[in-house]
């Protein structure tokens, strides 16, 4: 190689997709789902059927269409994208607040038996699910801002813009 | 770069078909080799057994003194440029051309290096990042060619890359791959139909036809020496006339056909006295002249030549004559064989 690797490396963004950020995300989409069919696995009922679930329901629509026009936007150094998914990242962690933590609160009457809805294990499986997906969505997000703007920054330097 | 030893390699299919015999060829570090001729020769059947594509029936497959005849296709460092130009077509041109140096899991940064090297060459650098249905046929090919490039193998084999491309970039595209030769210098095998493709092109050619190799040489000696009436009618456009004659005396004498021979040709053709042999005259070998008459059927022009079809004593013939002439239908025009060539009636083979 005749040229300095560090001018290869930014060269080579001109040519290549942002393939790490995009799989990245898709880690993202893959624990949230891990996550959202999770909280059906016990037997609770009828806990689940109220506003909060519908509302859950919809918003983890929206989490996986966006994250996966994010990861499209990703792969071609769209920086807007990159802040979307930044911000879809740590509302994965504002959701830990939602139905997990008020489930593992709540009890429910089975058999005659109160018992918990979320029990200690599957509260510790729902959060990390959700700590994993919020981490893959906000690395995906930073590497996306890192390579985009040094992108911009070297296609200025070269006049390509 | 690379030489190559082709010892007695024979291809017999489980059908018990005989594609390719006996073929023996040493093709030295940087040479440029032609196979040609007509469709189901076996030359595309040769080209796949040094590729690895295909096993070999029976003898050896030499590359850089090393005998790789049973050797599998990856282990063999070994380019092929396919026709149907065999790219990806979900993925870009640079990605097209990283792809096979991705799979060997080289250095990332390596592999953008040579990309860009080859794309250079090659006059793609600003495609790389479209895909392949973007471009046109001969910007295809290139691709093709540049993923060839990058793997900088010992050998590139060409299975007739040009056969798709229209007449015009079919040319422009010959000559990219003469100059890329010239600048690679790499030993290259080509695979053809097309005969202007192989005299442009080739360092030496191997004319085959029915699996066997006719001849082997030059450009130049093929179509100046050719060693049998295959070769002679194969390589030249258009192709050579053919008479049969009957050596009598200082003569040849055939249908509308007297032709007296030289001191060099009577002595050529001492043992066949009294015998008849296939006289053989290319077409730019036909000049204006006295003694055979050429009846017109028609008349091509060409700018500073022009073509006659026409016939001979019966036969048909075709004349290259070095004017703007217009002739009609029914004409009779004068000419002498400038040079010709002779060939034994039952062998086919040249007479020298």
């Amino acid at each position: 190689m005749t040229r300095d690797v560090k001018e290869i490396k930014k060269d080579r963004l001109l040519y290549t997709k942002n393939k790490l950020s995009a799989n990245l995300s898709y880690l993202g989409i893959l624990f949230g789902v891990l996550y959202f069919v999770n909280i059906y696995q016990s037997d609770v009922n009828n806990y689940y059927y109220t506003i909060t679930i519908g509302l859950s329901v919809v918003y983890n629509l929206m989490f996986l269409l966006v994250t996966f026009l994010s990861s499209e936007g990703l792969k071609n150094y769209k920086i807007s994208y990159a802040y979307a998914i930044i911000v879809v990242g740590i509302l994965q962690i504002a959701r830990i607040w939602g139905i997990p933590t008020m489930a593992h609160k709540a009890t429910t009457i089975i058999d005659g038996v109160e018992t918990m809805v979320m029990d200690d294990s599957q509260f510790r499986y729902c959060t990390v699910m959700l700590l994993l997906s919020a981490a893959a969505c906000i690395l995906a997000g930073v590497i996306g801002i890192y390579k985009s703007v040094t992108l911009n920054n070297y296609k200025k330097e070269k006049g390509l813009e | 770069m690379a030489s190559l030893s082709l010892q007695n390699l024979n291809k017999i299919y489980d059908n018990n078909v005989q594609a390719v015999f006996d073929f023996n060829i040493d093709i030295n570090d940087g040479e440029f080799i032609v196979l040609v001729g007509p469709s189901g020769c076996g030359k595309s059947t040769t080209l796949r057994m040094i590729a690895g594509l295909e096993d070999i029936s029976s003898g050896r497959l030499i590359i850089d003194g090393e005998d790789v005849t049973q050797k599998p296709p990856k282990d063999r460092d070994i380019a092929m440029v396919f026709q149907n130009y065999a790219l990806y077509g979900h993925m870009t041109i640079y990605e097209n051309m990283a792809f096979s140096l991705t799979l060997r899991h080289e250095d990332p940064n390596v592999i953008h290096e040579k990309v860009l090297a080859a794309a250079e060459i090659l006059g793609l650098t600003d495609q790389l990042n479209k895909k392949p249905k973007q471009l046109s046929g001969g910007q295809r090919q290139r691709v093709a060619m540049g993923r060839a490039i990058v793997r900088t193998p010992k050998v590139f084999l060409f299975d007739e890359p040009l056969s798709n491309l229209d007449a015009k970039l079919r040319g422009a595209t010959r000559r990219e791959i003469l100059l890329l030769h010239k600048r690679l210098g790499a030993t290259m095998i080509y695979v053809t139909h097309d005969q202007t493709e192989a005299l442009t092109l080739a360092d030496r050619i191997v004319c085959m036809s029915m699996g066997y190799v006719q001849q082997i040489g030059t450009p130049l000696e093929l179509y100046d020496n050719p060693a049998n009436l295959f070769v002679a009618s194969f390589i030249g456009l258009p192709p050579m006339n053919f008479f049969d004659c009957k050596v009598e005396g200082d003569k040849l004498v055939g249908d509308g056909i007297e032709y007296s021979l030289k001191d060099e040709e009577k002595e050529t053709l001492k043992d066949y006295a009294g015998k008849v042999i296939t006289l053989g005259v290319r077409p730019e070998n036909i000049v204006h002249g006295e003694g055979i008459k050429l009846s017109v059927i028609s008349n091509e022009n060409l700018g500073q030549t022009t073509l006659v079809h026409g016939t001979i004593g019966g036969h048909k013939a075709t004349a290259k004559l070095r004017e703007w002439a217009n002739y009609k239908l029914g004409d009779e025009v004068s000419v002498a064989f400038e040079r010709v060539h002779f060939f034994d009636k039952e062998t086919t083979n040249v007479i020298r």
